[in-house]
Formats: C-alpha cells, sequence, structure tokens
C-alpha cells in the first residue's frame, strides 16, 4: 500500500528534532541545515509551526523545471539524480511548497527521499505532528468534520455515581442536507 | 588529553567602542575547566572585572554563552547564559534564554560572543556566519522586543536568522531589563537588557550554517534516541505538553507557597481562575517548544475577548502567572495575559516588575507611600489596568516607574521605611516561592550567586515532602548539592527541565558530554567543576563586597508569619538560620565571613583569587 507523509501543524511545537534526525542520517551531520525537512514558525500573525516536507507529487513541478531531466519518480518517491543534476535550483524555485533546500556546502539540491519507507522524523516527532499514513486516508481529518457539521450536535446532561457528566450526540432529524438553508 | 568535538574553540570579541571585532582562540584547558555557558561567561567577566566597574559602564563586558551541548541532537538543548556584572544588584549576573538564538550562534562557528564597549549610535550586530557587522538600529529605537524580532528578520529578508533583542526599558537603562528571543523567550533576571541598553546595542542578529562538532555522533544518537524514549514514555509527558510550567499554580497553592499580595501569604483563593486548566481550555491556541525539546513547555495563549482582546504571547509559565496574578491579586487570567505581553514587548523581567508593583500595591495599602507619590494613580490589590499602567511606567522610566526601574535597592533607597515589604536579596527580587515555609529555600535564596531566584536552589519541594524537621547539616548540604548540579545545565546549554520534572537521569548528561568532546567524564567530575564555577562567582562577588550580612533572605521570612493555608502561622527562626549559614559556609569550605579559603581555590584551581581575597579577610 502506497503512504505518504502528512503534517498536523496544529501539533507542531517548532522544537526542530525532525530537522535533526533527518539532517544526521541522510548527511551524517549534526545541521538542522542539512536535513530535508524544515520547520516554518510564523508569530505572532498568524502563530503557525509548520513542517515542509516533500508531497512526492504524482505530477512534480520539479521535475516540468528541470532542465537535465535530474528528477524522476521512483516507486513513488521524487528523486533528485546527482549525476546529471548541474544544481541550477530550477527545481527548489518549482517547488509549490518550498520542501527542496540548499546548503552552500552540499552540491546537489536536497529533498525528503521517505527513508525507504521508514521515515525517521515519524517516529522521532515529540508531538506526532508527522504521519507516515495510506493515501486513501488523506483528507480523512475534513471528511470527519463535513460529517460532523451535517449532524446537529447536542448535548445531554447527567449524573452516574452523583458525578456530573456531559453526553454528545446527534440530533440527526433536525439537521439538514449540506446546502439546504431551512 | 584532545578536544574531538563539543567546541569550535573560538570566541568572537566585539568591541563596540572602536567597531572591531576579532575572533580569540581558546585553549582546550579554558574549554574543559569552565565547560560552557555560565561557566565560561563567570570567568571571562573575572578576567575582565575591576572592583569599581560600574555595570552600565563600557568598561563591563556581557558574554553570550551557550554550551558544547547547545544544538545537538539530545533533549532540550537549546539554552544560552548572558552573563556579566548585574545592573540590578551589583554583583556578578547571569540569566539564561531557551529558544533557538544560541543554537543558530553555534552554527554561525562561534562557542562564545563577549561585548565590550558602546556603540556610537544604537546598533545591532549582525553575525552572517564569519561576516559579521555592526549596523545602525535607528529605526528600531523604541521599539517593542517582539516588534524588533520580526521586522529584523523582515528586513534581512531570511526567516531562519534568530534575534535577541531589548526593548525601551533597556535602552532607557531599567535596571530589570531582559533581553528577549525567539518571540518571547527572556533572559529575564539581573538585568542583562539593561547591560546591552548601556552598550547601545538594540539587537544581536544571526545567521549560522556549519556542522556541530560532535566526536562521536552515532554515540550520541544512540545515547539520544534512548532519551527521547523515555521521556516520551513518563506519564506526565503529555500533560507536560499541554500546561508546562503553568501546572505548577495548582501545586504551589495546594503546597501553600504561592505568593500572594506580596508574599504576605501563601494561599491564593482563586487560584483556580488563573491555573494551567485554565490556560489550556480558554486561552491556548498553540505549543511552542526549545530547540530539540521534546517538552514543549511553552503556551502561545490568545485573548479572544474582553478589554484585553487580541493579545497574543507565549506564556505565562508559572513564575509570570503567579507574580502577575496572586502576588497582585489578579485573577483575570486575560489580565496576566496582558501583563506578560507587556512586559515581553517593553522587555522587562516578570518577576521583578510583579514583585515591586506588588510591594507599591501593600505600600499604599499602608500608607506608607502618598497618592502623590504614585503620581496620583491609587494602586490597589487586583486593579488590573492601574497595574498595567505601572509596567508601561516602569519601561519608559515615568514618574514613579523611574524609582521602581532602579530595582529593590531604588526603591528603598527612597523609600526607607519600605525595606521589610521587598522580598529581595542582594537587590535580585525574590522568584515565586515562598521562602517561609522551607529553610532550605531560604538558605538558597540567601546564598544564590546572583540574587533571590529558584534556579540555583529549588530544595523546597523536598522539604515539603520531607517535613521540616531533620537534620540542618543534610538541609545545607541538599542546597549545595542543588547549586551544584543545577548551574551544570546551564554550563552544558541545556534546560534542566527534563531532570527535574520527567525524573531523567542526571548520569545520562555525562554520556551525552563524553560522546560530544571526545573525552571521557563522570557526572561527578562534571559536578566538581560546577561548583569550582560556584567559587569563582563567590570570588567576584567577595571582590565587589559582598559580606555575610547580604545572604540574608527576605525579611519577611523572619518576621511575618504566613495568614492563610496549610502553613498558617509560619515563619523560620533567625537563630536557626544563622546557624544553617554556618554550616553551610564549613561544608562549602568557606570562612564564617563567607569567604572561600586558600585552600578551597586551591582546590577550585583558582589559586590567582586568593589574593584578592586577602583584604576583605577580617584580621585574625
Amino acid at each position: 500500500m502506497r503512504k505518504k507523509l502528512t503534517v498536523i501543524p496544529e501539533r507542531c511545537s517548532g522544537c526542530r528534532v525532525c530537522e535533526l534526525v533527518c539532517a544526521i542520517s541522510h548527511a551524517g551531520v549534526n545541521n538542522p541545515k542539512k536535513a530535508n525537512i524544515r520547520v516554518i514558525s510564523l508569530y505572532p500573525h498568524p502563530v503557525i509551526k509548520m513542517p515542509i516536507v516533500c508531497e512526492q507529487c504524482k505530477k512534480p513541478k520539479c521535475r516540468e523545471a528541470c532542465p537535465t531531466d535530474a528528477i524522476v519518480v521512483t516507486d513513488g518517491v521524487v528523486t533528485i539524480l546527482e549525476d546529471r543534476c548541474v544544481s541550477c535550483h530550477a527545481c527548489v524555485g518549482a517547488c509549490p511548497i518550498g520542501a527542496i533546500f540548499v546548503h552552500e556546502d552540499v552540491e546537489t539540491p536536497f529533498k525528503c527521499d521517505m527513508c525507504q519507507g521508514k521515515p525517521k522524523c515519524v517516529s522521532a516527532c515529540p508531538k506526532k505532528a508527522i504521519l507516515y499514513v495510506p493515501e486513501h486516508t488523506l483528507g480523512q481529518a475534513h471528511r470527519l468534520s463535513s460529517a460532523l457539521q451535517y449532524a446537529n450536535m447536542q448535548e445531554v446532561e447527567y449524573y452516574e455515581h452523583g458525578v456530573k457528566k456531559k453526553l454528545r450526540y446527534a440530533e440527526i432529524e433536525t439537521g439538514g442536507t449540506r446546502g439546504d438553508s431551512q | 588529553m584532545s578536544i574531538k568535538g563539543g567546541y569550535f574553540m573560538k570566541v568572537l570579541h566585539v568591541d563596540l567602542s572602536e567597531c572591531k571585532t576579532h575572533v580569540e582562540e581558546v585553549d582546550e584547558e579554558f574549554a574543559l575547566k569552565y565547560i560552557g555557558g555560565r561557566g565560561w561567561g563567570a570567568r571571562l567577566v573575572w578576567e575582565n572585572m575591576k572592583e569599581d566597574t560600574d555595570p552600565l559602564s563600557p568598561e563591563n563586558i556581557i558574554v553570550i554563552a551557550p554550551g558544547p551541548l547547545s544544538g545537538l541532537y539530545l533533549p532540550s538543548a537549546g539554552k544560552t547564559s548572558f552573563c556579566s556584572i548585574s545592573p540590578i544588584t551589583g554583583i556578578y549576573g547571569d540569566s539564561n534564554i531557551g529558544g533557538m538564538f544560541g543554537v543558530e550562534l553555534r552554527q554561525a562557528g562561534f562557542d562564545a560572543v563577549v561585548i565590550k564597549g558602546k556603540a556610537p549610535e544604537l546598533s545591532y550586530l549582525w553575525i552572517d556566519d564569519d561576516d559579521i557587522q555592526l549596523k545602525s538600529a535607528g529605526k528600531y529605537s523604541d521599539m517593542g522586543s517582539i516588534e524588533t524580532e520580526h521586522l529584523l528578520r523582515e528586513d534581512i529578508g531570511d526567516e531562519t536568522v534568530k534575534v535577541a533583542s531589548i526593548g525601551p526599558a533597556g535602552e532607557k537603562l531599567v535596571r530589570m531589563a531582559c533581553i528577549t528571543a525567539d518571540w518571547g523567550r527572556n533572559a529575564g533576571r539581573t538585568g542583562m537588557g539593561a547591560v546591552l541598553g548601556s552598550k547601545n546595542l538594540k539587537a544581536i542578529a544571526i545567521r549560522g550554517t556549519k556542522d556541530l562538532p560532535v566526536a562521536d555522533l552515532p554515540r550520541l544518537t544512540r545515547a539520544s534516541d534512548k532519551a527521547y524514549r523515555k521521556l516520551s514514555q513518563h506519564n506526565l509527558f503529555e500533560f507536560w505538553q499541554r500546561q508546562g510550567l503553568m501546572s505548577v499554580i495548582d501545586y504551589a497553592n495546594t503546597a501553600g507557597i504561592i505568593p500572594t499580595h506580596n508574599f504576605k501569604d501563601t494561599h491564593f483563593e482563586e487560584a483556580d481562575m488563573i491555573n494551567g486548566d485554565v490556560m489550556e481550555l480558554e486561552y491556548k491556541i498553540g505549543d511552542t517548544a526549545c530547540f530539540s525539546c521534546p517538552m514543549a513547555c511553552g503556551n502561545v495563549n490568545l485573548v479572544k475577548d474582553g478589554k484585553y482582546a487580541g493579545t497574543v504571547i507565549e506564556g505565562p509559565e508559572y513564575e509570570t502567572a503567579a507574580m502577575f496574578g496572586s502576588n497582585v491579586g489578579i485573577s483575570d487570567f486575560s489580565a496576566i495575559l496582558r501583563a506578560n505581553y507587556l512586559c515581553d514587548e517593553y522587555g522587562i523581567d516578570t518577576i521583578t516588575a510583579g514583585s515591586l508593583i506588588s510591594v507599591m500595591i501593600e505600600a499604599y495599602e499602608k500608607d506608607l507611600v502618598t497618592l502623590g507619590e504614585l503620581d496620583g494613580m491609587a494602586l490597589n490589590w487586583g486593579d488590573d489596568e492601574s497595574i498595567m499602567e505601572m509596567i508601561r511606567k516602569i519601561a519608559f522610566r515615568e514618574g514613579v516607574g523611574d524609582t521602581l526601574a532602579e530595582g529593590a535597592y531604588g526603591v528603598i533607597k527612597r523609600w526607607p521605611q519600605l525595606a521589610p515589604l521587598v522580598n529581595h536579596v542582594k537587590g535580585l527580587d525574590q522568584s515565586a516561592y515562598d521562602a517561609r515555609v522551607a529553610m532550605t529555600m531560604a538558605l538558597g535564596y540567601a546564598t544564590s550567586d546572583i540574587g533571590a531566584h529558584h534556579a540555583r536552589a529549588w530544595p523546597i519541594a523536598k522539604e515539603l515532602e520531607m517535613g521540616a524537621n531533620w537534620d540542618l547539616n543534610d538541609k545545607a548540604d541538599l542546597v549545595i548539592y542543588h547549586q551544584t548540579v543545577r548551574p551544570l545545565f546551564d554550563m552544558l546549554g541545556v534546560c534542566r527541565l527534563p531532570w527535574i520534572e520527567l525524573g531523567f537521569d542526571e548520569n545520562t548528561y555525562a554520556e551525552f558530554f563524553s560522546a560530544t568532546v571526545g573525552i571521557e567524564f563522570t557526572l561527578e567530575e562534571l559536578l566538581k567543576l560546577s561548583n569550582d564555577v560556584y567559587n569563582l562567582t563567590r570570588a567576584i562577588n567577595i571582590r565587589l563586597g559582598l559580606v555575610r550580612d547580604d545572604d540574608r533572605p527576605p525579611e519577611r521570612v523572619f518576621n511575618d508569619p504566613i495568614k492563610t493555608g496549610p502553613h498558617a502561622g509560619k515563619v523560620l527562626s533567625r537563630d536557626e538560620f544563622k546557624e544553617i549559614l554556618d554550616i553551610y559556609y564549613q561544608r562549602r569550605g568557606w570562612d564564617q565571613d563567607g569567604i572561600p579559603t586558600d585552600e578551597t581555590l586551591k582546590t577550585s584551581a583558582l589559586e590567582e583569587a586568593i589574593e584578592y581575597m586577602k583584604p576583605k579577610r577580617k584580621a585574625v
């Protein structure tokens, strides 16, 4: 089953452990700036922390932009072939999410290779903000929230062993179809 | 013995008066003797100091020192120390900062920066790897810290640039001014922001790209993989990510140690309105962590409605919430967030500001100051609007704020009648833990090398757990142990919270350090070096005129019994304090005037300090 890296920015604390483990395993050095993933932190308007990492696009813009055909897709992983790359950085500018990186010590631009199916950033993230999930689950969060929006959520209070509790349930009948103005 | 990693062996020296910089190679003996961070800072301050140096003069230096572990793959390695002679206490001062700033400095290839002199105009230092420039900061004048950071990064045009800056308070030499980096991480204590201000240095911006040297990276990685796994398995791990230090409010209130109404009391009736649960449920919009830290104790909060709507702030943590909550009688969490925001933006220490404002409220309550002396503004417990105005007045040195800006000593100098109300040691206001319930905490505050701060020793929890009736010798030993192990974290450039809060084994740091430098060290050896630095900062302070009488806790600890809560009626005995101080000095190898003996200085390889101590000793 084909899997994909996906990030949940709401969970990210910006600690950059993902950058560290990535750089150590790929570049062999303790240098977060040589990682194939980068955490962007915006503050204060809005407050966002977000790991940027290659989406492994099926029709990659970086490949389109490459003048030397140095970018190929193999087993779902977008790869830059070092021997063909002339390091013109066209791919860096072409990537719609900025997930191809450059460092002055490194000749070829670098990007996520998904660690042969065992992404280190996923297991290392202390906030579980980076997930490695089957492709067909992408968008699941939105599907779930759509379902919840459809239902008219109600709360009922009750007592159990003298302790007040709340139960949430969906009042389907008073809900409405999507787009129904009622 | 040869260092194979951990250091670039380079210190950047900046002379602002001459607009000159040069890089000095560090020798191995220095590097390993003082480790880094506060250790290096203290040593460099010692070498530069003169007995009569005004902390706010160009002659004073400020050292910015991460540690050999800062920036490495291990838990919570984002710490950097700022060390100098403090303008608020007049003795050695240091304060450290989390975030990413020090990591960037290390990536630029420097283990530390030493800044002296005074720039001819308001400037910022731009460290772009090896390219160092001093640039005009005129356009950032009087600008808040967070705004300065934001704009400076935008002007440089690189979102990865790290910035440490001072707010208007630092520029105006407010003695409690802090240094802020990464949007609200503060080197809050001992007035390091005023030292930068006195040098006309508004900010330091850094971009570093270098690999950090590690002797045995696979070994460090193995130890760290294990360390991260261990921390994540702790049963409080997720709770820490959710509430961070805000969870301490409930603990401190239940334990009866939360400062309430200027430390008059230690129990706050409305604590459940300002605790971690309130923050989490009503205000928190994001988590934030320092570099490489899995605990993510930082909380970003937003006030969504009411008069402070729109306030976004990283914080508060416990100290700020207590000092601007219970200690000034505020039970509206949104007002605490506002106070936190104003202090960060203006660039002042929340502990000192909260403490001195509460002093003025109590003074007004007791008719010890007139309305006129408060610029006609009545100050009452919980009056959040007047409290916000006081913060502004301190930061801009307006009216009564000009006196508060001088710190505890300034307040006492103008109003000697307030001396019993000011809870300070050596001019530094006490942190948010009451010492009346624990002799060890009183001793910790009294003998801390920078004044009444909990960073050096926090034995209060242990004493509450043990009960008060244990041997004074053991109590003194506990304080010394704390004062040895806790500063070690500041020397290594890491945070102590994994150890304190999640029971992380301190021996692991010896493994991290050994793997990094390529020389085997045990924890005991590192602790010995930390203890040597404590003797060094003591020697600095003795040279600056510190005497035994300065080693005493705030007066209230002895003469004002706690009003309510589990410890109602409690005060500490002055005689018992004298007794434990005698024991403490003796166990530290200091004479009965608190001066390290010649033998102690020799054991700490500080022979050169002996001649400086001589004139300070009383004729026998």
